[in-house]
């Protein structure tokens, strides 16, 4: 049989010259071998789309009022999720909400990101004083629990929804902070800092060119992770009345609804909370597979059992 | 040691300070200033000259700043603007009422996560191991309140076999069984939360030690397993989860402020969330303050202890902490 093969296999198979496979293919071949992921993926992509298209998906007018039709039960008529108590079209108003929740979630993880890197980044590669007042403040930030602190501020200052955009991001940005920051540290002792030095790089230009793309994988990692922090905070803040306002709906706004009625139809409940942990799992699941593909330590440190495991069932040799 | 432990203590309080300072220009920086806060709406502008006057906020910021805290010093939290009662006296009974809550649900879940962590470590990937990690992912992605309400739907409403909410039933409070019966649902909410966390941390962090040598040098010096599980890799392991256990304290005071309004317990959280809807600002500064205290204590109580377990930090850090 595998005679037969090779010589098939002679005759004049001249293998054209392929090229290795790129870095964003070997990166997909590997997010994709994670099933969770690509799941995660898919259906980010669907809730992200439906947000984009909710005008034109929606078939009602999400807080068009009706009281001939409260408390539909699902699919009568055109309503496929029902109506809510005062007869407003519940899968409407989830794809609304989609948008709230998708919007604030990736713009504080983008912003967050961004204060945090910078913040990180200056206290880690400088180090000294600039460095202990960071940490400090960052200190500071971490001791007051962080849904507090955003109830707080939101409730100085009124709860508008780029108010709380911002409060989510100026109150979520410590953790980046730190992690870039231990980064630099070990970062700015390599040879090629050193060496970006001796020929007269500035500063800013080795944070911004060297040692930022060789911290880039775990704060993208991050990144992805913190979206779905922020849609659970979005949420909750809605929930307790502080963030989304009521023309405007949110996930968190109609749980809290939903909460009011729970009497006279459980069941509106169930959706938006549902709609919740189906993104923010997905989010998670995407971030998980990100770290699979850029973190290459998260590799090399396999478990010496695990190894273990490995190499009795498929090592030949008993290495 | 000791010289660790006092540096660390300087810094707390530091950092306290800190927090003393951002509460009061948060307060400072709200759009009509404190005037429009603690002054009543609706006076003349002579009347609120005065008022401002008697309460001290027409002088110098950092004046007003240290009266503040002179007066937080001796124990004086203020006063609320709409019933003028002592914001002590409002405070002090939820934090009990809170501990109660996050007591039972931190136990429980640290007497669940922390035998499964430890048992998973030991059979990675196994079903168990699975359902964990699936736990984990659940405990958290899932909105709080949402499960909260569906478990209130299901058990309270549909069921009818636990109470909605409160904790307890007109008329029998101080009754223990009551209190149970009220905690059975709350804690179950808190507990999932946990455990995400706790089981995932404790699994690790076995799981880190025993790919270490001296698990193999026990192994080889032909320990039976279990031995080699409980008396050297549980106990090295148990270190960096006090440590966790210690940063996590405060979160018996803060509470959670989320499953608190969710079942209408009458705690901390539930206090700070009603309050800023009402726009009660000394009440908030005041649980601010009292939370940041207890978080504050906690880090510092996690330090000592990690310090004082493992001799390495102190040589390590030789003082500050780097981090």
């Amino acid at each position: 049989m595998s005679e037969a093969k090779i010589a098939l296999q002679e005759k004049p198979v001249i293998e054209k010259f392929k090229r290795p496979p790129g870095v964003w293919s070997v990166g997909w071949k590997r997010f994709s071998a994670n099933r969770f992921a690509l799941v995660g993926l898919i259906v980010l992509i669907v809730f992200v789309l439906s947000a984009i298209f909710a005008k034109w998906i929606a078939p009602y007018d999400p807080s068009r009022i009706d009281m001939m039709f409260p408390n539909l039960p699902a699919g009568t008529g055109n309503h496929l999720l029902g109506t809510d108590e005062l007869g407003r079209d519940i899968f409407s108003r989830l794809l609304y909400s989609s948008q709230v929740s998708l919007l604030v979630g990736f713009t504080v993880a983008i912003a967050s990101v961004i204060i945090g890197t910078l913040i990180g980044a200056i206290s880690g590669y400088f180090g000294g004083f600039i460095d202990t007042c960071f940490m400090r403040l960052v200190d500071v930030m971490n001791s007051i629990p962080l849904l507090f602190l955003n109830i707080l501020i939101l409730a100085i200052f009124g709860s508008k929804f780029y108010y709380m955009i911002l409060v989510l991001s100026f109150t979520g940005w410590m953790s980046v902070a730190r992690l870039v920051r231990g980064t630099f540290l070990s970062l700015r002792e390599m040879q090629y800092v050193e060496a970006a030095k001796a020929i007269g790089v500035s500063d800013w230009g080795i944070i911004f060119r060297h040692l930022l793309r060789n911290a880039s994988a775990p704060i993208i990692v991050n990144a992805t992770l913190m979206v779905g922090g922020a849609i659970l905070s979005e949420s909750a803040l809605s929930y307790l009345g502080l963030g989304v306002q009521i023309p405007q709906t949110s996930w968190g706004l109609m749980l809290s609804n939903a909460q009011e009625f729970m009497l006279v139809d459980p069941v509106q409940a169930v959706y938006p909370g549902f709609c919740i942990l189906i993104v923010v799992l997905a989010v998670n699941f995407i971030g998980d597979g990100l770290r699979d593909v850029l973190d290459p330590r998260q590799k090399a440190m396999m478990s010496a059992r695990r190894l273990d495991r490995w190499r009795k069932k498929f090592s030949k040799s008993g290495i | 040691m000791i010289e660790y432990f006092v540096r660390r203590l300087l810094q707390s309080v530091l950092v306290l300070f800190f927090i003393t300072v951002l509460t009061f220009l948060l307060i400072h920086a709200a759009p009509g200033g404190p005037r429009q806060i603690y002054l009543s709406p609706g006076l003349s502008q002579e009347a609120m000259a005065v008022q401002a006057h008697n309460l001290g906020l027409d002088r110098p910021l950092p004046l007003q700043f240290v009266s503040w805290i002179g007066d937080l010093l001796k124990g004086d939290l203020g006063y609320t603007f709409k019933n003028h009662i002592p914001v002590g006296e409002i405070i002090w009974p939820t934090i009990g009422h809170t501990m109660v809550l996050m007591g039972s649900a931190w136990l429980l879940s640290l007497l669940i996560a922390i035998p499964w962590g430890i048992y998973n470590s030991t059979v990675e990937y196994s079903l168990s191991d699975q359902t964990a990690s699936f736990v984990a992912y659940l405990g958290f992605a899932m909105p709080t309140f949402w499960f909260g309400i569906i478990l209130q739907e299901l058990f309270a409403l549909k069921w009818n076999l636990l109470p909605l909410s409160d904790m307890w039933t007109m008329g029998s409070e101080g009754n223990i069984g009551n209190l149970i019966y009220h905690l059975v649902l709350p804690v179950s909410v808190l507990t999932l939360g946990f455990l995400a966390g706790y089981s995932k941390y404790s699994r690790s962090s076995m799981l880190e030690v025993l790919d270490r040598d001296y698990i193999r040098t026990a192994r080889a010096k032909g320990l039976n397993e279990r031995r080699v599980i409980f008396r050297h890799g549980l106990r090295n392991a148990l270190i960096p989860i006090i440590t966790l256990l210690g940063l996590d304290l405060p979160i018996l005071v803060a509470g959670a402020a989320l499953t608190e309004s969710v079942f209408n317990w009458p705690g901390m959280g539930r206090l700070f969330v009603q309050n800023a809807v009402s726009r009660e600002y000394s009440v908030l500064m005041a649980v601010t303050l009292i939370t940041a205290v207890f978080v504050i204590a906690g880090n510092l109580l996690a330090d000592i202890l990690y310090a004082l377990v493992d001799p390495r930090v102190r040589l390590d850090r030789k003082g500050g902490s780097a981090t």
